[in-house]
C-alpha cells in the first residue's frame, strides 16, 4: 500500500439557507436581507476513513449522500465542525460529472485533467490513455451534448481517474453505465483500495456497492445513524420504514 | 489583496489557460466564423455612432472615425467583461458543482476570453488610420501601457458582474444598461476637449474617460497620455478589486449552492 489517502470528519455541518420566495441565499445575502429560513444538509457527521477502505453511502434519497461527497470533494466548504481530507480526490459526482456539454470529449478531459491538478503538458500526454479508457472511440471528438448519459458517465469516469486518484467519490454515476463498463468501475475502484486509496461510493445498486465496500455509513436527515460493515448497514437500512 | 489574486494566478496559470480555452470554444464555437464576427461587430458599432455624430447630430469634429474607434473598442472589452462576467458562474456550472478548484479565476478567464475578441477589434484601429491618413508616431510606445490598464480595468468590473450575476441574476438587464450609461457618461463620440463647461470637469470622474482620452493620445494625438488619464481609471480598478475580490473569495465558498 502506498497511496496515503484520509477523510476525517468532525461534527461537521452544511446548511442551506433560503429567502422567503425558496431561491438559495449565501450568509452574507442572508445578512443582508434578514428573513431566512435555514435546512442542514448535513448535521453533526462525524467519520474517519482510512487508507484501503471502500465506502457506501446508504440512505434514501435526500439523506445527505450527495452533500457529504461534495463536502469532501471541497465543492461544499462545512459551515461547522471540522473536515480533513488528505489524498488526490477525483469526484464523479453526477453522470453529467463536470463536462461541459458544448466542449468535445478531448476538450473536457483536457478542463478536468488541469483543474484537477495536472499540468496542461500532462494532460496532452494523458489523452489518448483516457481515450482508450473511455471507450467512446470516435465518439471522443463529438461535443457532450451528442452523448448518451452513458457515454456521459463513460467519459466523465474516465476523465476523473486521468489524475490518478488516492481518493475516488462516485454519486451514482456507476448506474448509469453498461453492464461491461460497471466491471471497468469496480475493476479500478478495487484497485485503489488495493493501493491504499479510498473509494467513498453511494448508489441504489448496492449488489455493485457491496463488491468493493467492506463498509457502509446510513445516512438519515443528513446525520450518519449507522457505520459498520456493509451487510449490517444495508439490512439497517433495509429494516428502516420507507417514505 | 490584488496581490493576492495575482499570487493565485501565477500559482494555477494552467487552469486560467485552460479555462479560458474552454471558455473560448463553449462561447464562440470553432473555426473563422467567430474571428469574422470578432472583427465585424466593433465595425458595425463605429459605423452607427459615426453616422450618429456625422449627419445626424452633425458634430463630425476631427478624424470622427478614429476619435469614436478610440471609445468603442476599449469600450467593448468592458462591456463584454460585465455581461459574460455575469454569467461566468453559471456558464461553468458543470465543473463548479463537480470539482473543487480556485473559483477565484473565473472572472479573470472570462476577461481572458473577451480579450480575444478585443485583439481582433485592432483592425479597425489600422483601418481608420489609414482612412484617415494618420501615421504612427513614438506615442504609440505607451499602447502596451494603454491596453494593459483596459484590461485591469474589465478584470475590476468582472468580479463584482460575477457577485452580481450570481446573487441577483434578474439584475442583468439593469446592469448592462447602466454601463451602456456609462459610455455616454464619459467622451465616447466626441474627444474630451470637444465638451465644454461644467460636464467637462464632471466625466474625469467616469474612469472610462481617461481610458478613452488615452487611447486617442496613443493613436490620434500623437503624444504621451496624461498622467491622470493612466491614474485615474488604475486606481479606481484597484479600489473595485480591493473590495470586491475578498467579497468574491468569502462568497466563492456558496457557489455550488447558489447554483
Amino acid at each position: 500500500m502506498s497511496a496515503t489517502a484520509s477523510v476525517a470528519a468532525e461534527g461537521i455541518g452544511v446548511r442551506f439557507l433560503f429567502d422567503r420566495h425558496r431561491r438559495v441565499m449565501s450568509p452574507m445575502l442572508a445578512g443582508v436581507r434578514g428573513r431566512k429560513t435555514e435546512v442542514w444538509g448535513l448535521r453533526e457527521v462525524g467519520f474517519v476513513a482510512g487508507p484501503g477502505e471502500g465506502i457506501a453511502l446508504l440512505g434514501p434519497s435526500g439523506a445527505g449522500k450527495t452533500t457529504l461527497l461534495r463536502a469532501i470533494a471541497g465543492i461544499y466548504r462545512p459551515d461547522v465542525g471540522r473536515l480533513t481530507v488528505r489524498g488526490r480526490v477525483a469526484a464523479v459526482l453526477s453522470t453529467e460529472a463536470g463536462l461541459m456539454p458544448t466542449l468535445t470529449g478531448r476538450e473536457n478531459a483536457s478542463l478536468v485533467g488541469t483543474l484537477a491538478g495536472l499540468g496542461r503538458a500532462d494532460t496532452r500526454v494523458r489523452m489518448e490513455h483516457v481515450k482508450e479508457r473511455s471507450g467512446l472511440g470516435s465518439a471522443f471528438e463529438l461535443p457532450v451534448s451528442a452523448f448518451s448519459q452513458g457515454m456521459q458517465a463513460r467519459l466523465g469516469f474516465a476523465v476523473a481517474e486521468q489524475s490518478d486518484p488516492t481518493l475516488l467519490l462516485l454519486d451514482e454515476v456507476h448506474e448509469a453505465l453498461d453492464h461491461e463498463y460497471r466491471e471497468v468501475v469496480e475493476r479500478r475502484a478495487k484497485r485503489i483500495i488495493a493501493d491504499g486509496g479510498i473509494v467513498i461510493a453511494t448508489g441504489h445498486d448496492h449488489d455493485l456497492l457491496a463488491r468493493f465496500c467492506e463498509r457502509a455509513l446510513l445516512l438519515s436527515n443528513g446525520t450518519v445513524v449507522g457505520d459498520g460493515p456493509f451487510a449490517e448497514t444495508q439490512a439497517a437500512y433495509l429494516e428502516q420504514p420507507q417514505a | 489583496m490584488p496581490r493576492d489574486l495575482a499570487r493565485t494566478l501565477a500559482r494555477h496559470w494552467d487552469v486560467l489557460v485552460s479555462l479560458t480555452v474552454s471558455d473560448l470554444r463553449a462561447r464562440y464555437g470553432r473555426g473563422r466564423l467567430p474571428f469574422i464576427k470578432w472583427v465585424l461587430d466593433p465595425f458595425a458599432v463605429v459605423g452607427v455612432y459615426l453616422i450618429l455624430t456625422t449627419f445626424v447630430l452633425d458634430r463630425p469634429g476631427e478624424n470622427p472615425g478614429l476619435t469614436i474607434t478610440c471609445a468603442v473598442v476599449p469600450f467593448q472589452l468592458a462591456m463584454l467583461a460585465v455581461v459574460n462576467g455575469m454569467a461566468a458562474v453559471s456558464a461553468r456550472r458543470a465543473i463548479v458543482l463537480n470539482m473543487a478548484f480556485p473559483r477565484a479565476l473565473i472572472p479573470v478567464s472570462s476577461v481572458l476570453t473577451d480579450a480575444a475578441v478585443f485583439s481582433a477589434s485592432f483592425f479597425l484601429f489600422l483601418l481608420m488610420m489609414a482612412a484617415y491618413a494618420v501615421l504612427p508616431t513614438p506615442a504609440m510606445g505607451w499602447l502596451p501601457a494603454v491596453v494593459a490598464l483596459n484590461f485591469v480595468l474589465a478584470v475590476a468590473w468582472a468580479y463584482p458582474a460575477s457577485l452580481i450575476g450570481i446573487w441577483f441574476p434578474d439584475l442583468r438587464p439593469f446592469l448592462v444598461s447602466f454601463v451602456r450609461t456609462l459610455f455616454f457618461l464619459a467622451p465616447g463620440l466626441v474627444t474630451l476637449a470637444e465638451v465644454h463647461g461644467r460636464a467637462h470637469n464632471l466625466i474625469r470622474l467616469n474612469p472610462l474617460t481617461g481610458l478613452f482620452e488615452s487611447y486617442r493620445a496613443v493613436f490620434l494625438y500623437g503624444h504621451a497620455p496624461a498622467a491622470w488619464e493612466i491614474l485615474y481609471p488604475l486606481g479606481f480598478s484597484l479600489l473595485l478589486l480591493a473590495v470586491f475580490v475578498p467579497v468574491y473569495r468569502r462568497e466563492e465558498r456558496q457557489f455550488a449552492k447558489l447554483l
